[in-house]
């Protein structure tokens, strides 16, 4: 009896400091959304709270400066296609990989694995050539063309693919299924779950990123993404930060329900839907 | 349905074979395999070489060459680049600041991360609420992050120096500013390393915990001679990737500080931006670019090996 009643308060005790922590860690967050609800003269003022959060001027005028539904626009366009064309990528090499024999095979796993040993940041500078000779500036192609190669997620699936049995493929094929078939009517189904891990995942690294999509789109303000735009809604000179938190602001809703469903894939866990039959 | 039983139809129409085309069929039968598999591979190869192997290669000649602005080779210059850049004030003062930037950000994020994820192992009723508060630094991008911060720690704006009754400068200040991108650094870094300290942390079987709390270990006991030497493939591979991250830090600099005030947050990766894709000296940008992938290299190598040795918790 006594040790539960000490243990519950130790517990409440670790939830109430681990909140308090957890406070301080979302503090900008909080501090990026109160923001864009003051009106000049408040922020000028250091209280943190806005006094309502009727003011929504600073949302009007971040969308009045720039196209900001624009830039979401090019934000999706370049996040979709370019994690579906990396999981088409992915799965096909891991297919190939894990169902066929080849002389090669072993060269060709340790080439793609060989991509995670270079740094992507280092190789900036002259994929930026080689895109800019290619005539892909300002397109989205050229934005998402670096990063259909993904070495870890080829990995991931081969994995998965191994596990399953390959008395399932003779069967089929037995049955008349021809590999694309059997790709997408069996392999996608049953790896469904990882499937949707590695699509989250690569879409947020892609939706997030800034560095490529900013050097890509530097000639062409219509292209920019929505991370490369938020920046660009002040200089050093102008400081009005509640219209740059306002457009900070509208950028991080997708952001957050992308992060939902994050959460909820990983306490779900990639383990459900195995292998049937 | 339907198209099963026609797709059955034909397999069996092909299966008869006369047995002196035998040789011809199997032959067919290569090829189409051989060619089934190219088609399979070709995409990931042609793109892993084209974007990742080719400037990987690119880069190492053009560091030996001269290279004009549009990035066309004139002529080998062997070492001189190497000499050239080696000798420059401005290239060392950006590696002692990626090296500094890697000692403190390194450190403290493994022991920050590690204590959160200490305290967050036991499952309790408000768990969901302060997971969701750690990892959420995960979800927001570089460029919002250096925006929020930039408001945050304006000197004379921003909501920091106003709470603390402080006066510094912050990322406009040259003896602030590369602290000031260090601490959104480590921001940013926190949700991810939790969660894998604090999947490693709940994979330690309850028996060993519970033994030594029968044999009377007190709290710190039971962390540094049990707990941290389990899970110690995680923090090998947060610390090998995480000084991959560090040495290649440069988000904060190009979108806050530019380098500045006066050069006090160049770091390597902001260096070879700044001299390649800013002012097409693309045979320093490749010297800079090399060097980083040189101190890296090692690490990069011993986090691939620590990942396949960490607990899997998926």
């Amino acid at each position: 009896m006594k040790i539960s009643t000490k243990r519950r308060v130790t517990d409440a005790l670790v939830s109430i400091v681990a909140i308090a922590i957890g406070l301080i860690i979302i503090f900008p967050v909080v501090y990026c959304i109160l923001g864009a609800f003051k009106t000049p003269a408040e922020f000028m003022s250091p209280k943190l709270l806005p006094n309502s959060f009727g003011y929504l001027e600073n949302f009007k005028n971040a969308l009045h400066q720039a196209p900001m539904f624009r830039y979401m626009l090019n934000s999706l366009i370049m996040a979709l296609s370019g994690t579906i064309i990396r999981l088409v990528f992915a799965v096909c090499a891991a297919y190939g990989l894990t169902h066929f024999e080849f002389k090669a095979k072993n060269f060709c796993f340790l080439l793609i694995l060989g991509t995670m040993m270079m740094p992507g940041d280092t190789l900036l500078v002259t994929n930026y050539q080689t895109v800019s000779q290619l005539g892909l500036l300002n397109t989205y192609m050229g934005m998402i063309i670096v990063s259909l190669v993904s070495a870890s997620q080829m990995f991931m699936l081969r994995q998965k693919f191994l596990a399953i049995p390959k008395d399932l493929r003779h069967a089929a094929m037995i049955d008349g299924c021809g590999d694309i078939r059997y790709i997408l009517t069996i392999l996608i189904p049953i790896c469904k779950p990882v499937l949707t891990t590695l699509f989250v995942q690569s879409f947020i690294t892609l939706w997030n990123a800034y560095l490529w999509p900013l050097i890509v789109t530097a000639s062409s303000p219509d292209m920019r993404t929505i991370m490369v735009g938020i920046t660009k809604l002040n200089s050093w000179e102008d400081t009005n930060y509640e219209l740059v938190l306002a457009g900070v602001t509208i950028s991080l809703i997708p952001s957050f329900i992308l992060f939902v469903i994050m959460r909820r894939n990983m306490t779900k866990g990639g383990t459900d839907g195995a292998l049937v039959g | 349905m339907e198209s099963n039983t026609v797709q059955d139809k034909q397999f069996r129409q092909k299966l008869p074979v006369p047995s002196t085309e035998n040789e011809k069929v199997t032959h067919k039968l290569k090829t189409q395999k051989t060619l089934k598999i190219i088609a399979f591979m070709a995409p990931i190869m042609i793109f892993a070489i084209l974007f990742v192997y080719y400037p990987f290669i690119k880069t190492m000649i053009n560091s030996l060459c001269a290279v004009n602005d549009k990035g066309e080779i004139l002529r080998f210059v062997g070492l001189e680049n190497f000499k050239y850049v080696f000798g420059r004030s401005d290239f060392e003062k950006a590696l002692k600041n990626s090296l500094l930037i890697t000692l403190i950000n390194v450190p403290c994020t493994l022991i920050l991360t590690i204590s959160l994820a200490r305290l967050a192992t036991k499952k309790r009723r408000l768990s969901p609420v302060y997971e969701t508060m750690f990892t959420l630094p995960m979800s927001i991008s570089m460029s919002a992050a250096c925006m929020i911060f930039k408001s945050m720690f304006s000197p004379t704006l921003g909501f920091i120096n106003a709470f603390f009754g402080l006066d510094l400068g912050w990322f406009e200040s040259r003896d602030t500013a590369l602290y000031t991108c260090l601490i959104l650094t480590i921001w940013m870094g926190i949700g991810f390393d939790f969660l894998l300290f604090q999947s490693a942390f709940r994979a330690i079987p309850q028996q060993v915990t519970e033994a030594a709390d029968l044999d009377g270990a007190g709290f710190f006991t039971r962390l540094f001679k049990i707990e941290v030497p389990l899970i110690s493939s995680t923090i090998f591979y947060v610390l090998c990737t995480n000084t991959v991250l560090a040495m290649m830090t440069s988000g904060p600099m190009i979108i806050i500080t530019q380098g500045g005030p006066s050069r006090s947050t160049t770091t390597l990766m902001y260096m070879m931006f700044a001299s390649g894709y800013g002012s097409s000296n693309y045979s320093l940008a490749a010297v800079v670019s090399l060097v980083a992938f040189v101190l890296t290299f090692g690490f990069t190598v011993l986090s691939l090996i620590f990942e396949r040795k960490k607990v899997h918790y998926q």
